[in-house]
Formats: structure tokens, C-alpha cells, sequence
């Protein structure tokens, strides 16, 4: 890891830090992120190896941000344990739990670096020296390369299963948005609160998730896809809430609150209650700047039973993207 | 609809939006151009020794488990010594690297043995579980992790599909005799400079020659029209692979006459009748898919 040289913190992935840092031999920027390998009696875990391997292979879609190369750190290397935390900026966080340096099997993925996330560039349109919408040819673009990566992974028997605007990085001048902080859902366990006790959006969360069914699919992700296009319409959340209880009052609010008929199965969800009656309002009056196809395509992302959801690779051939220029894709 | 996460032979079905995917990743799994050369430069026969002996080390400890398995092993190997050259290696260095391939194979396939079952082949040293970690992340830190290889397996589906077969048990068939020829394959030398997806049209030319002549031309002009294919470099592999396509349908009991074949647990396999050999490689591919149904359910 001595080739890396640290600049700052730039977020804070679910699965550990992210640094923004700098290949000393060639300049390029890269992020760092930071994953603990736990050994065992039989060597490198299966889960660890099976699931970097697959963002190794994910990760060469254009659509997904790059894993440029991954470095381990052997724990009972006292130099180069020591080089690392002195790579992780001293912050005295190491949460290996013993002391820095003390040798502890890290792993750490190299990906590349964008300059921007989606959420940022969402905040860029609504607030600061000059709000304006973001333009509906630029909604298309980053809707459509945005389920292109989806419907790579899921191509792929990979879910998501967090996709929010910080997820998906964004190249401003080349026009580019790149699936981020994918794929490492069973090996490393996805947590409530992320390290610093951030709670965990929940704004994204497909109704099937928050009700607590026991076995959801793609279309989680495809849920979190329409409240990321919306957010681009609107310039803000479609569903802000904050709690799991909120949450669900918010979808319910604008949709109507789920029946039997809609959704077979729904009120036999393990977190089901009785909640509030509410009729479904029109949605299209929620994205107003959005025309009747971008309408169309959203009410499909959103659909109550998971089953009758939109798949991403369906998506793409909605008429939501007829007037998009596809050959540069 | 449920997934197959765990299949690291990543396959084209009805769900890949993009076909080009896999034809554009499918040369970083593969051994170096340098690599290759110096398996077949005559005056240096000890890279394809080293490569010989570690082949047949893996034959070994495999010799009981699903043949993709050794096939996935031997891969990493490849490529592993496309980046270390290997000097004269002490027998216990080709055996440990043999060992921790095997075991990140059975890791990758998630097929279910210890470090131990691996190593009982009687053959020698046993190595502690420390000794193969350091091994397996060696091994992992040259292939920058690369694991899932692209292998010619991922192109079978895709290539079957152009080949529009209406009889359920030919195309099975076809199949299953493309997996051995592959299989095969991965001991001539000659074959290893082919990208997996040329190999896996190859084989399944040689297939369809052998099991449904009348239609070989057919098939032969489907495939060389896909686009993914340069059609030289096919009919070039196809040529090449006869070697492998006959030792294994025709003379299998005189393997060790080929000098340049390393002693293989898959020869033992062709060791039997046609018949059987169909039906050898047809549980192989049975016995995948029922691996997965299991896990989908």
C-alpha cells in the first residue's frame, strides 16, 4: 500500500472508508477502500474469494466504477501493517479493534476515482449560486447508463441492494455515471448503521425490504432505481423518511396503501401492520416537469408486487428512451 | 425469479443484455503471449515440464472431483506462471502451488472438501493451512483476484444457441462431447494461445462433425457468421484441435504416447466406450445443473 499516497476521507462506504488518494507512480487519483480478511482454518474465505472475484469481473462493465487492483496487507507483516496505518491517515480509527498495526489481514480495493457522486450533483441543481432542473436529456442519459449497469449485474445473479444517489459516481464533463460500492453483500454482512454509526438511508428501500420479507430479488433494486429517477425530476427525494415505520407512510402516501389485490401476499409480510387507508394519488403530479413516457416508466419501477416490476433490461427498451442517441452507449 | 450467484463459469442465457461482455473480457484469463512461448520454444523444454508436472500433480489430488474443477486449477496455473517464472522448482514448491490452486478452484466451484481431503492423495508432502494461505494469496495477488475465469464452458450456451438444434438429446449430446474436447484441450499446448470463446466454437465444430456430419456445414457457417468470431482463427483452432478431439474419440487407451501430454485423470475418463464417454460427461453437465437447482431453491 506504500504506493498509494492518502489525500482525504471522502465518504464513508457501508463496508468500511474511502479515501481518495493518489498511485505516487503515476498520479492517477484512485479510492481506497478498506475491508478486513478474516482467515480461517482453510485459507482465504470462499465468500471473500467469491465475491471480490466477482466485482474483479463486474467491475470491467463500463457502467461500473473500475476495481483497478486489489492489495492485501498481511496482519503479520509488522512493517507493512504499520505502512497502512500510516496510509489511513492516523486517525487512530482503525476499527481492527486492537491497536494499529497490530496485524490484522486487510484487504484493499483500488477503484477509480470520480470527481462527483449523484447526490452532489443532485444538490448542485437545487441549491447554491444557481438552481435549475437537471436537464431532461441529461435525467435520460444518467437513467440509462444507470440500467445498463443494473441489468449487468443482475445478468450476473448479482443484486445490488443499496443503490442510492452516493452510490453512483459521476464524471461531469464526459456525461458518465458508474455503479458504485456493489457487490460485497454476503461476505460482509450489510449493517445498520455503517462505521460511524451514520444510519443507513433508507429512502431507496424497496417496501418488501422495509416489510421484512424474507426473500426479495432484482426487484429491490429496480425499486431504488425509480426513486433515484424521480430525485432526478424533482431535485429531492421522493420518499425521505426516518424510520422503517416512515418510511413505509411515505410510499404509502403517494401510492395508495398496498391490498391483497395489488400485491398478493403483503399483509402475511413478517413486519405487516394495519395501517391508514390511503387511495393513490397521481403520480405524475410528484415529477411534474416529467413527460407521459418518463411517467409510464417510472409507475413501473414502482410497483407494490415485486413480481410485476419493471426489469432493468425491460427498462431499457421502454419508449422513455426512443429519442435517446443509444449508439454512443 | 432467484439467482446463480455463486456459479463462477458465468454463462450466457436469456437474461445477458450485453453479449459482448464476456468476448471482451475473455483474454485477461488467459496465460501471456511469453508464457505461451516459452512452453513451445524447443531449446527450453523446462517451463513445459514444470507445467507437465504440475498438471499431473492437480490430475492427482482432482482425480475423484468434477473435472471442471482441475480445469479451473490449471487455468490459474497458466496464468499464475505467466507472471513467476518458476527455475528449476524443488518438487514440494510445484506441489504446494498445485495444492492451493486446487483448493481455491474447490473454493470458487464451492466444492465442499478440507485442505486435508485435498492433500490425501498419498503423493508426499502435506502442507500446513498457513503454508497454503500464503500460497493461495500469492496465487490471488497475481491474478489481481481474477478468479471467475472466463473459460471456453461460458461460451458453450451461447454458441449452441446459434446452432438452432430442434432435438433436445443431440444438442445435449453435442454439448456434452464439446465439454470433453475442451477438457481435452487444456493439455495440448497448441490450443492454449485460442481465446476460450474460439475454443469453445472449436469444440463444438468437432462435436457436431463426429455426432451429425450432415449438418457440420450448417453449423460450421452459423458459427464462423457471429460476429464475436474471427472465422480464420476458428477454422485455424478447429484444424488444431483434431489432435485432442481424436485421442479422446478414438485411441484412448495409447494416451501415453503422446509425448507432449502430461498423464491426466480425463484420460482415464476417456478410458471407456463412446457410449460411455457420452454419458461420462453428460452427468458432469447433469450434475452441474443440478448443483444449481438446488441452490435456487
Amino acid at each position: 500500500m506504500e504506493k498509494y499516497e492518502k489525500l482525504e476521507k471522502v465518504g464513508e462506504g457501508t463496508y468500511g472508508k474511502v479515501y481518495k488518494a493518489k498511485d505516487k507512480a503515476t498520479g492517477q487519483l484512485v479510492a481506497l477502500k478498506k475491508t478486513r480478511l478474516e482467515m480461517d482454518e482453510e485459507g482465504v474465505p470462499p465468500t471473500a474469494l467469491r465475491e471480490v472475484s466477482l466485482l474483479q469481473l463486474l467491475s470491467q462493465s463500463l457502467y461500473v466504477v473500475r476495481l483497478l487492483s486489489v492489495e492485501h496487507v498481511d496482519g503479520g507483516s509488522k512493517r507493512k501493517a504499520a505502512a497502512a496505518a500510516a496510509a489511513e491517515g492516523g486517525g487512530g480509527e482503525a476499527h481492527g479493534g486492537g491497536a494499529v498495526g497490530g496485524g490484522k489481514p486487510m484487504l484493499y480495493l483500488v477503484f477509480e476515482y470520480l470527481d462527483t457522486d449523484l447526490k452532489k450533483f443532485i444538490d448542485s441543481h437545487r441549491k447554491g449560486p444557481n438552481p435549475r432542473p437537471v436537464p431532461a436529456a441529461t435525467v435520460q442519459n444518467f437513467l440509462y447508463q444507470l440500467l445498463k449497469g443494473v441489468a449487468h449485474c443482475h445478468s450476473h445473479g448479482v443484486l445490488h441492494r443499496d443503490l442510492k444517489p452516493q452510490n453512483l459516481l459521476v464524471d461531469k464533463e464526459k456525461g458518465i455515471l458508474k455503479i458504485a460500492d456493489l457487490g460485497l453483500g454476503r461476505a460482509f454482512t450489510v449493517p445498520l448503521k455503517s462505521y460511524t454509526h451514520e444510519v443507513v438511508t433508507l429512502w431507496y428501500r424497496a417496501p418488501e425490504v422495509l416489510l421484512g420479507s424474507a426473500h426479495y430479488s432484482i426487484g429491490v433494486d429496480m425499486w431504488s432505481v425509480g426513486c433515484i429517477f424521480a430525485e432526478m425530476v424533482r431535485r429531492q427525494a421522493l420518499f425521505p423518511g426516518d424510520s422503517e415505520f416512515q418510511q413505509l407512510l411515505h410510499i404509502f402516501r403517494l401510492l395508495g396503501t398496498p391490498t391483497e389485490k395489488q400485491w398478493p401476499g403483503v399483509t402475511t409480510l413478517r413486519d405487516w401492520h394495519v395501517y391508514p387507508q390511503w387511495e393513490p394519488q397521481n403520480l405524475a403530479r410528484a415529477v411534474p416537469s416529467l413527460g407521459p413516457d418518463g411517467v409510464d416508466l417510472l409507475s413501473k419501477m414502482l410497483k407494490y408486487d415485486p413480481a410485476e416490476r419493471i426489469s432493468a433490461k425491460a427498462a431499457l427498451d421502454h419508449p422513455f428512451f426512443d429519442s435517446l442517441d443509444k449508439s454512443q452507449f | 425469479m432467484d439467482f446463480d450467484l455463486e456459479n463462477p463459469l458465468t454463462n450466457f442465457d436469456d437474461r445477458f443484455p450485453d453479449k459482448t461482455f464476456l468476448f471482451l473480457v475473455e483474454s485477461d484469463h488467459m496465460p501471456s503471449e511469453k508464457y505461451l512461448a516459452g512452453l513451445r520454444s524447443v531449446g527450453c523444454s523446462d517451463d513445459l515440464s514444470v507445467r507437465r508436472d504440475i498438471v499431473s500433480l492437480i490430475s492427482q489430488l482432482c482425480c475423484n472431483l468434477d473435472p471442471t474443477l482441475s480445469y479451473l486449477a490449471i487455468n490459474y496455473v497458466d496464468r499464475f506462471l505467466s507472471s513467476h517464472k518458476l527455475q528449476r522448482p524443488k518438487p514440494w514448491v510445484l506441489r504446494l502451488l498445485a495444492v492451493s490452486c486446487v483448493a481455491l478452484a474447490a473454493k470458487m466451484l464451492k466444492t465442499e472438501i478440507s485442505l486435508a481431503d485435498v492433500q490425501s492423495d498419498g503423493g508426499g508432502f502435506i502442507f500446513d493451512a498457513h503454508s497454503i494461505q500464503r500460497m493461495e494469496l500469492l496465487v490471488l495477488g497475481t491474478l489481481q483476484w481474477r478468479m471467475r475465469s472466463i473459460t471456453p464452458f461460458c461460451f458453450i450456451s451461447f454458441f449452441v444457441s446459434l446452432l438452432k438444434l430442434r432435438d433436445p438429446p443431440l444438442r445435449q449430446a453435442i454439448r456434452a462431447r464439446a465439454s470433453e474436447i475442451i477438457l481435452k484441450a487444456q493439455n495440448d499446448i497448441k490450443l492454449l494461445e485460442f481465446k476460450p470463446s474460439i475454443t469453445a466454437a472449436s469444440a463444438l465444430l468437432r462435436a457436431s462433425q463426429e455426432l451429425c456430419p450432415l449438418q457440420f456445414a450448417t453449423f460450421k457457417s452459423d458459427i464462423s457468421s457471429c460476429s464475436f468470431v474471427n472465422k480464420d482463427i476458428l477454422l485455424h483452432c478447429y484444424n488444431e484441435m483434431q489432435d485432442a478431439a481424436t485421442e479422446g474419440f478414438e485411441s484412448a487407451l495409447d494416451v501415453h504416447s503422446s509425448s507432449d501430454t502430461p498423464i491426466n485423470v480425463l484420460d482415464h475418463h476417456f478410458s471407456c466406450s463412446d457410449s460411455e464417454m457420452t454419458n461420462v460427461a453428460a452427468s458432469t453437465v447433469r450434475s452441474q445443473r443440478s448443483l444449481k437447482r438446488r441452490k435456487t431453491q
